[in-house]
């Protein structure tokens, strides 16, 4: 486009494109009443729809939560005072389920006010030891790097040595005398990359020299390879638990799965209604943060778990919508008889 | 009788330094209380204030070490930054900003243990981005300079060696001050030289200004006193003088000095014997001087004051947005801190997930809420958007760059565009609403059209010219093509300047450094457009409308009258005729001498037209003289009667004399070729002309001869000359005077050559020109007329200037007396008339002095030209002292014609609100009427003049036409403001009042009553003090257009000035802020792109707040979640990279290329500029309104997620997920919704955006297990692009968070649709539809005109008669009560010393003529 002049120099002629001259082909939207509408009418029968199929499969899960702090007084009591550490307290929590749970039932311990998101917490970790490379990498582990006696503490971090400690098993009465253990797995609980990426450890002939020289975390009864007495795989850092726990979870008010049902004998089809009790070992001190424990059993859906409010969200923004579309068409037919004044 | 004049004027400085001679320091003292007037003298030395410079010679080796060692060598570094120094200097110039120290404090913060938020490097990010890209850009900007630099450094250039005894050739950088160069034509000059030798006989070197000033016209430099007479150049190894002369200044018009020889003696130099750096030898072989300054000390390059910067309007505001952000910011970490204090507080023993300090003890609550404190600030620190300041830099580059390249700018006869020198106040032009405008070349053309005369009181109409000139079309001129033929015989010399200006370019240097010749600074702001147009600016000045001047019948028959009889019996034969026959030939004498015109013909532009064909021919011996002098004498002889006989006596011993001596000095030297053309120059002096019997004389007497010679020029036809003026007009006036075949032959330092019809070439000798300036307002020549051989001055001036200087008794006797008056009473009338018809007008007048006067004021005059310190003063004085009792001879009229398009530019401005002042030097009557041609006033204004005499009288008048106005406007009142139209005009005398304190309140109240205001007679100081008082005090965005550099003051004042690249020089461009060609560029400069600009810009920064405060809330809101512990839900680097590249680049497209509505249908509406003047886009309350949306969306963004994922399993970063993916679409989709028009780019952009977040989370996710130690996203997004409920929790959030402003658009596009919204729609019609559709829109404004129509006429009819009254007082100019126009309105009521008129314009006289 250069167009040169006599002397032979390119002119300072500035080219004459669409783009240079701001007359690039545009879209303009408008927006009108008019132009609008059919947008409108579609969103919201689609938020609508969504909205009733998120609730109606809300709804059709199947959850119990059972909140044993307070049933289980005489061991919260106990847990108050620090030298109790090593004193054993079990209670027994009966309770009773209306309607059977059918399919996967999933059991989850639930932690009410547990800040497991403050920030100097959730940095006192090391991913680096967690990945099995080197269990001396402390580092941003503070203030549960070392144990005493200098030995680096494996799991490092705040995060790892409060880890939920309560073991819980779940009993079915069929008959008010005969009680049989519900079988739980605890398999699968975990993200598959979290137990075979982000958690490893370390390369040794067997766990307990793999984790030779260093010190368990202080809140810790056992040291991590023997976290599981039962399944030797579930120990150290890829004991299932342990990873659950380290996933910190967002919200002070959180549950974290702990066992899955496992679907066999009558428990196939998931939990029969009936008499259950949860037996429970009492370790996790939650009075001291003015908080909470229980137990969750629940089912589950595509849509998670049993949550009414995105459905709810979704039927009341399409009703909005609906509504925000009528009085759009109002406006507009109102306009279309002042047209002939109104001219833009 | 001339030449003891001459040789007074040559040995004057003989004469003193022999007095001294005799007492060297004695004689110092004297001198340099010539020097400094009253002054205490000074010692010796001068140190400090002037600088020495001595050749740099062998035998001054010592002292010039001593003395021009100091001085600064000719390289130049205009590089802010070395190698070494780069990244230290870079970044303290980087953290003098305000915002840079911020961020450098969060970073410190982040490192200081207790209340770090981040890891430590991820803070230092952002601002190691910014700090390298900015770094970057000025590193690329620096080398740029640094490249340029080097070029000009190694420029080659001839400089004498002692070594070599010759002069080779050196680089430009090793040029040192006392170096002694020679240039030939066309070579740029290296440093400031003063002029020692010109191959010119005249000593005159040519010099072209373009690279230093863009004025392309050729300007005149002379050799150094005494230096001209030389017969050979100047050897170095001889020259023993030492200069002396000011310290280094920026002055271009200045240079002040003296050169001492080695006797003591002293010679006066002035800027005509300096050379400037980067200017280009022209029509001279070649040149030697000394160099005096270089390098930076040069003028050139001490005038180079960088790139301009100004805050805008906009950015201004939005300043005050940031702290307000600040004060967010503070109150937030404040809650944040509170709540984390109170959290704490409400634990009674410590909860185990809170760490202990490392060495065991807990923090108090306190000291932990103080802590937090900081550690907020740095979570929060996004408020503070560090990407706002980047990217407002990068759009307003983008815009600029738009501005630049739109193609309605590019003027192709100039080859010109415009030019931003300013790059950071573009969104100003969209809020201007004031417009301050010059007259003269920014409105009007400048291009000077002779069109009327009136001499001896007899008014020539002209009218076939001016029938020519109204059917004259502008054609691209031709004589381009004549100036560019080739023309041989001097081979680099003869080449058409258009041609040799770019043959220079073709060097190693391209067309751009070589401005940078002059200063790469200088180049930076305006490097386009200062080579502009040397070509096109040459056809300006000669253009056939100019050039061209019919002349009128009238006239042309009392020329005829005009015979070489005439001369002989003077006064005799109708005494009453032959007088008026004198004023006639005096007049258009005056017209073709009175100015400092340069003559060049096509055939030898630029080449100064001489007597070469005698001088070239080799004249060796005395007898070959003689014989050509007869044969001349022979030729000469055909005017038997130009010898008058009377005046051998008195002139013939002394003439005589001078030439023996001149001719003895050229005989000294070997008579080389130009010895010889040199000899023929003077021998033309002016006594011989005169008489022949005298030369014949005189040659018998001494053997000698000296040639009078009748010229080659009559060969050159008179059509084929140029005229090349520093001012337009005098070109047009030498025009005129050929168009009588009173033609300028040619003009050298000594002498003028005019051929005038009957009685053929005569020669004036030029005693003196006393230029022009804008105190005098007058200039004048001295010349020795060659007919009576008398002292002659012919001054032409501003009129009101030169009827004060008339002679009130004329020598002449009583009737000559009377004559006189007549004429003055006659002229004067003439002289309204012109000014009517908005003609310029200058009086033309002379003066005859007896030789004894003059040789009086000679001898002061002398005493001031070689004064340095207080020379300007010294000289005004004596210009004043030489212009009085001058002898009115006439007038003349030229048009000054309307630039195109400007009624409809400044129709077009009104409309859009804008109130436009005219600012001028003009007269009153000249100015009204160019107001009323360019329709700044309209028939129906109401037209009020305020001329009074003093401070009272104005603050009365002003308060009655308040009155007035009032009265207008309240009278109806319930109507809103009605299209009541008012126009003020004001003179430079009472504007003078009323820029005082007292008046100031009452005379603005008054202008903003009015649609315009016309100021005449106003200063360039008055100018700038008005736009200054109406910014200062209005609060109102101004905007100064002017050309000149009288306009230079209110452009600098202004918060916009644009400079009209026009004739005038390029002070005003280089003052300026935008410069463009021609005024109606303005209408789209305004009302397109100061429109987009501004609306862009404020848009796109309501985003960045909008942006910053929804999202930084999203980690507000989740302090209340995590115990205020300062945690953040997102990986640090998506939250860093979430404004850094995710969401920066869709704003910055958006703030670049938005366009609400199509440049057509903005120039079709003027009234939508209104928008932009009241801020429409961004009010206080649109930023408050934008917060609020921004806290609901992000209150939506956080709590729909939230009560999602309440009490479920979610982690903390696969809950933060959502929240960033939610924020991602909301945030760019709300750009959508903003977007009024949506190009490829946009969609290209945002959705780049998109892919580039979901990427970024992706490969993130995938690769990270653990790199970025406490958050860790590994799998994190694959996992949610898997899961339902996040793609149905991203849905609804965004639809939630944007349904209400989407609504509201909705509602207001359909409901209540703003002006620009509706001109939007129109731009979707069809052109049939949209036509019609504009058509009704006008057709609904003048409806809704019509509307309050009746009143308006009834007031109007009102205002009519009520307003008709005036109170003229008898201070009133007489002249102005004379002009029909006031007639009307002239009846006195009292003396009280005002006058106040109302002009209803349906009885304006002018309407007619102005209607045509």
């Amino acid at each position: 486009m250069k167009r040169n002049n006599c002397q032979g120099l390119p002119s300072r002629m500035p080219d004459n494109t669409a783009f240079q001259q701001q007359q690039l082909p545009a879209c303009r939207p408008s927006l009108t009443a008019r132009a609008v509408l059919p947008g409108f009418f579609a969103t919201g029968v689609s938020f609508l729809g969504m909205g009733i199929l998120l609730i109606l499969s809300a709804k059709s899960v199947k959850e119990i939560e059972i909140t044993y702090t307070d049933l289980c007084s005489n061991c919260s009591k106990l847990r108050e005072n620090a030298s109790n550490f090593y004193k054993e307290c079990t209670c027994s929590i009966p309770f009773f389920i209306p309607e059977k749970m059918p399919g996967n039932v999933y059991m989850y311990y639930k932690l009410h006010n547990f800040y497991q998101n403050y920030r100097r917490y959730i940095i006192s970790r090391n991913n680096r030891q967690l990945l099995g490379e080197d269990n001396t990498d402390v580092e941003n582990c503070a203030p549960f790097q070392r144990a005493s006696n200098d030995r680096p503490i494996a799991p490092c971090g705040a995060i790892a040595n409060s880890m939920f400690n309560d073991t819980i098993l779940l009993s079915y009465y069929p008959n008010s005398s005969t009680g049989i253990n519900v079988p739980l797995l605890s398999s699968e609980i975990t993200w598959w990359t979290d137990k075979h990426v982000k958690f490893q450890n370390p390369k040794s002939s067997n766990l307990s020299s793999a984790f030779a020289g260093t010190a368990k975390p202080p809140y810790w009864r056992k040291p991590v390879y023997q976290l599981d007495q039962e399944n030797p795989e579930n120990n150290g850092f890829l004991n299932n638990d342990f990873i659950v726990w380290m996933r910190v979870a967002a919200l002070p008010t959180f549950k974290k799965l702990y066992r899955r049902i496992h679907r066999i004998q009558q428990f196939a089809d998931g939990l029969p209604a009936g008499n259950y009790s949860l037996d429970i070992s009492y370790n996790f001190p939650v009075t001291v943060f003015k908080g909470e424990k229980g137990v969750v059993l629940s089912t589950a859906t595509w849509s998670g778990g049993k949550n009414f409010f995105l459905g709810v969200a979704y039927t009341a923004t399409g009703a909005m919508t609906w509504l925000a579309a009528f009085s759009l068409m109002a406006v507009h037919l109102k306009l279309k008889k002042k047209k002939a004044s109104f001219q833009c | 009788m001339t030449d003891p004049l001459q040789w007074a004027r040559y040995h004057w400085p003989r004469l003193m330094s022999g007095a001294g001679r005799n007492d060297g320091e004695r004689f110092y003292n004297y001198s340099s209380l010539l020097v400094c007037g009253k002054k205490p003298s000074q010692t010796p030395k001068l140190a400090g204030k002037h600088r020495v410079v001595i050749p740099r010679a062998r035998c001054f080796k010592e002292e010039y070490e001593k003395i021009c060692g100091t001085y600064m060598n000719n390289r130049i570094r205009t590089t802010k930054y070395t190698l070494l120094n780069f990244v230290p200097r870079n970044l303290f110039e980087q953290f003098h900003r305000a915002a840079n120290l911020y961020f450098l404090l969060l970073v410190v913060l982040n490192w200081v243990p207790l209340v770090e938020a981040f890891q430590k490097e991820i803070t230092m990010l952002p601002l190691v981005v910014v700090l390298t890209i900015i770094a970057i850009k000025d590193g690329l900007e620096d080398y740029r300079k640094y490249k340029i630099d080097k070029q000009i450094n190694n420029l080659i250039t001839k400089v004498y060696s002692r070594k070599d005894k010759k002069y080779i050739e050196r680089c430009w950088k090793d040029v040192t001050v006392g170096d002694f160069i020679r240039l030939s034509c066309n070579e740029i000059i290296p440093a400031d030289i003063v002029l020692l030798f010109s191959t010119d006989p005249d000593g005159i070197c040519h010099i072209e200004t373009s690279g230093l000033d863009g004025e392309s016209n050729l300007k005149q430099r002379e050799v150094v006193r005494g230096y001209a007479e030389q017969d050979s150049e100047v050897d170095p190894e001889k020259f023993s003088s030492r200069i002396e002369c000011e310290s280094p200044n920026n002055d271009l018009n200045r240079f002040r000095g003296f050169l001492e020889h080695p006797s003591k003696e002293r010679i006066g130099l002035s800027k005509e014997n300096l050379l400037l750096r980067g200017c280009t030898i022209r029509n001279t072989e070649a040149v030697v001087g000394i160099v005096v300054y270089a390098g930076h000390e040069t003028k050139a390059m001490l005038n180079n004051s960088g790139p301009r910067y100004k805050r805008s309007k906009l950015e201004r505001r939005a300043n005050t947005d940031i702290l307000w952000c600040v004060l967010l910011l503070i109150s937030m970490c404040f809650a944040g801190a509170l709540g984390h204090g109170i959290w704490l507080s409400s634990y009674e023993a410590v909860p185990f997930f809170n760490m202990p300090e490392p060495d065991g003890h807990n923090l108090s609550p306190a000291l932990a809420g103080f802590y937090m404190f900081w550690t907020m600030i740095i979570l929060l620190q996004v408020l503070i958007p560090i990407s706002l300041y980047v990217s407002i830099e990068i759009v307003k580059l983008g815009q600029i760059y738009f501005i630049q390249s739109d193609i309605d700018f590019y003027n192709e006869k100039m080859d010109s565009t415009i030019q931003c020198r300013a790059l950071n106040i573009a969104e100003d032009l969209g809020q201007i609403q004031y417009l301050f405008s010059d007259k003269t070349g920014t409105l009007t053309e400048n291009k000077m059209v002779f069109r009327r005369c009136s001499i001896a009181g007899f008014d020539y109409g002209h009218e076939e010219n001016a029938k020519r000139l109204e059917s004259y079309q502008e054609v691209s001129s031709e004589d381009e093509d004549l100036t560019d033929t080739p023309s041989g015989s001097l081979s680099n010399m003869t080449k058409p300047k258009a041609h040799s200006c770019r043959t220079v370019n073709n060097g190693p240097l391209e067309s751009k450094s070589f401005n940078q010749l002059a200063g790469s600074c200088l180049a930076l702001g305006g490097e386009d457009g200062v080579t502009d147009g040397s070509l096109s600016r040459q056809a300006a000045f000669s253009s056939p409308i100019e050039t061209d001047v019919v002349p009128d019948t009238g006239l042309l028959a009392k020329f005829s009258q005009i015979t070489p009889q005439l001369f002989t019996l003077p006064h005799e034969s109708d005494p009453h005729l032959s007088a008026e026959i004198w004023y006639i030939i005096d007049f258009f004498l005056a017209l073709a001498i009175c100015n400092t015109v340069v003559v060049s013909s096509p055939n030898q532009p630029r080449q100064r037209l001489r007597l070469s064909s005698l001088g070239r021919l080799p004249i060796t011996s005395l007898e070959e003289i003689k014989n050509l002098f007869q044969r001349l004498s022979v030729r000469r002889s055909s005017f038997p009667s130009l010898c008058s006989g009377k005046e051998p006596s008195s002139g013939g011993p002394n003439a005589f004399v001078s030439r023996l001596s001149l001719f003895n000095r050229s005989k000294l030297a070997p008579p080389t070729e130009e010895d010889a053309s040199q000899l023929s120059d003077r021998a033309q002096g002016p006594s011989k002309t005169t008489c022949l019997q005298d030369q014949e004389e005189s040659e018998a007497t001494a053997g000698s001869s000296s040639g009078s010679l009748d010229s080659p020029l009559g060969q050159t036809l008179a059509s084929d000359l140029h005229y090349e003026a520093e001012s337009p007009d005098e070109a047009a006036l030498v025009y005129a005077a050929r168009a009588y075949q009173c033609t300028l032959q040619s003009r050298t330092p000594d002498q003028v050559m005019v051929d005038l019809a009957a009685l053929g070439p005569l020669t004036f000798q030029l005693l003196h020109i006393l230029p022009f300036d804008s105190v005098r307002k007058r200039m004048s020549v001295v010349v020795r007329h060659p007919l009576s051989n008398k002292v002659v001055v012919y001054t032409k001036g501003a009129d009101s200037v030169i009827m004060e200087l008339l002679s009130s008794a004329s020598a002449g006797g009583e009737t000559v007396e009377k004559q006189q008056k007549i004429i003055r009473e006659k002229t004067q009338r003439h002289l309204d008339d012109y000014a009517r018809k908005g003609l310029r007008t200058l009086c033309i007048a002379k003066k005859v002095m007896s030789d004894t006067e003059y040789a009086e004021w000679l001898k002061n005059h002398f005493l001031a030209e070689t004064s340095i310190d207080n020379r300007e003063q010294l000289l005004l004085e004596s210009a004043m002292r030489l212009e009085t009792k001058l002898t009115l001879l006439g007038a003349t009229g030229i048009e000054d014609r309307l630039q195109e398009g400007v009624p409809e530019a400044i129709e077009a401005l009104q409309k859009a609100g804008i109130k436009i002042w005219m600012l001028t030097g003009d007269k009153q009557e000249t100015a009204v009427n160019i107001a009323y041609a360019c329709k700044l006033l309209e028939q129906d204004d109401k037209i009020f003049i305020l001329n009074t005499q003093n401070k009272e009288a104005c603050e009365m008048l002003m308060n009655k036409i308040l009155e007035e106005l009032k009265k207008d406007v309240q009278s109806p009142p319930n109507v809103p403001i009605p299209q009541l139209r008012a126009g003020l005009i004001i003179t430079g005398k009472t504007l003078e009042f009323a820029l005082q304190d007292s008046l100031q309140s009452q005379f603005l109240e008054l202008t903003e009553m009015c649609q315009a205001v016309v100021c005449c007679r106003a200063t360039p100081l008055q100018k700038s003090e008005v736009v200054k008082l109406v910014r200062n005090q209005l609060k109102v965005m101004t905007l100064a257009i002017g050309d000149g550099a009288n306009d230079v003051s209110m452009i600098q004042v202004a918060d916009i000035g644009v400079g009209i690249s026009g004739q005038e020089g390029m002070q005003a461009v280089m003052a300026s802020d935008f410069a463009v060609s021609q005024f109606r560029h303005l209408t789209k400069l305004l009302l397109v792109h100061g429109h987009w600009c501004y609306t862009r810009l404020s848009n796109m920064i309501l985003y960045f707040f909008y942006k910053n405060v929804a999202y930084v809330n999203l980690l507000f809101w989740y302090q209340f979640f995590c115990g205020f512990s300062g945690t953040s839900m997102s990986d640090y680097w998506v939250l860093i990279f979430f404004n850094l590249l995710f969401t920066s680049v869709p704003p910055v497209i958006y703030g670049i290329l938005e366009k609400d509505v199509s440049a057509g249908t903005l120039m079709q509406l003027p009234e939508l500029y209104k928008s932009g003047q009241k801020s429409e886009a961004y009010l206080p309350l649109t930023f408050w309104i934008t917060l609020l949306d921004a806290f609901y969306q992000s209150l939506v963004c956080f709590f729909v997620p939230y009560y999602t994922y309440q009490g479920s399993d979610i982690d903390i970063f696969m809950f933060g997920n959502p929240l960033n993916t939610a924020a991602l679409f909301i945030i760019l989709l709300h750009l959508v919704i903003e977007s009024k028009t949506l190009t490829w780019i946009h969609m290209l952009v945002i959705s780049g955006s998109i892919l580039l977040y979901f990427f970024f989370a992706l490969v993130f996710g995938a690769m990270c297990v653990t790199c970025n130690p406490p958050s860790n996203p590994y799998w994190i997004m694959e996992e949610h692009m898997m899961d339902p409920v996040f793609h149905l929790v991203c849905v609804i959030t965004t639809c939630v968070a944007l349904l209400p402003r989407f609504i509201y658009r909705v509602l207001q596009g359909s409901l209540f649709p703003s002006l620009i919204l509706r001109a939007k729609h129109l731009d979707k019609l069809t052109l049939e539809e949209r036509n019609e559709a504009l058509k009704k829109w006008k057709e609904a404004r003048r409806m809704t005109a019509v509307h309050s129509g009746p009143t308006d006429t009834k007031k109007l009819g009102r205002g009519r008669n009520s307003c008709d009254f005036s109170m003229t007082a008898a201070s009133f100019c007489t002249k102005e009560r004379d002009s029909p126009v006031f007639k009307a309105t002239s009846d006195i009521n009292n003396a009280s010393g005002m006058a106040m008129k109302v002009v209803p314009s349906s009885e304006h006289p002018l309407q007619n003529s102005t209607q045509k």
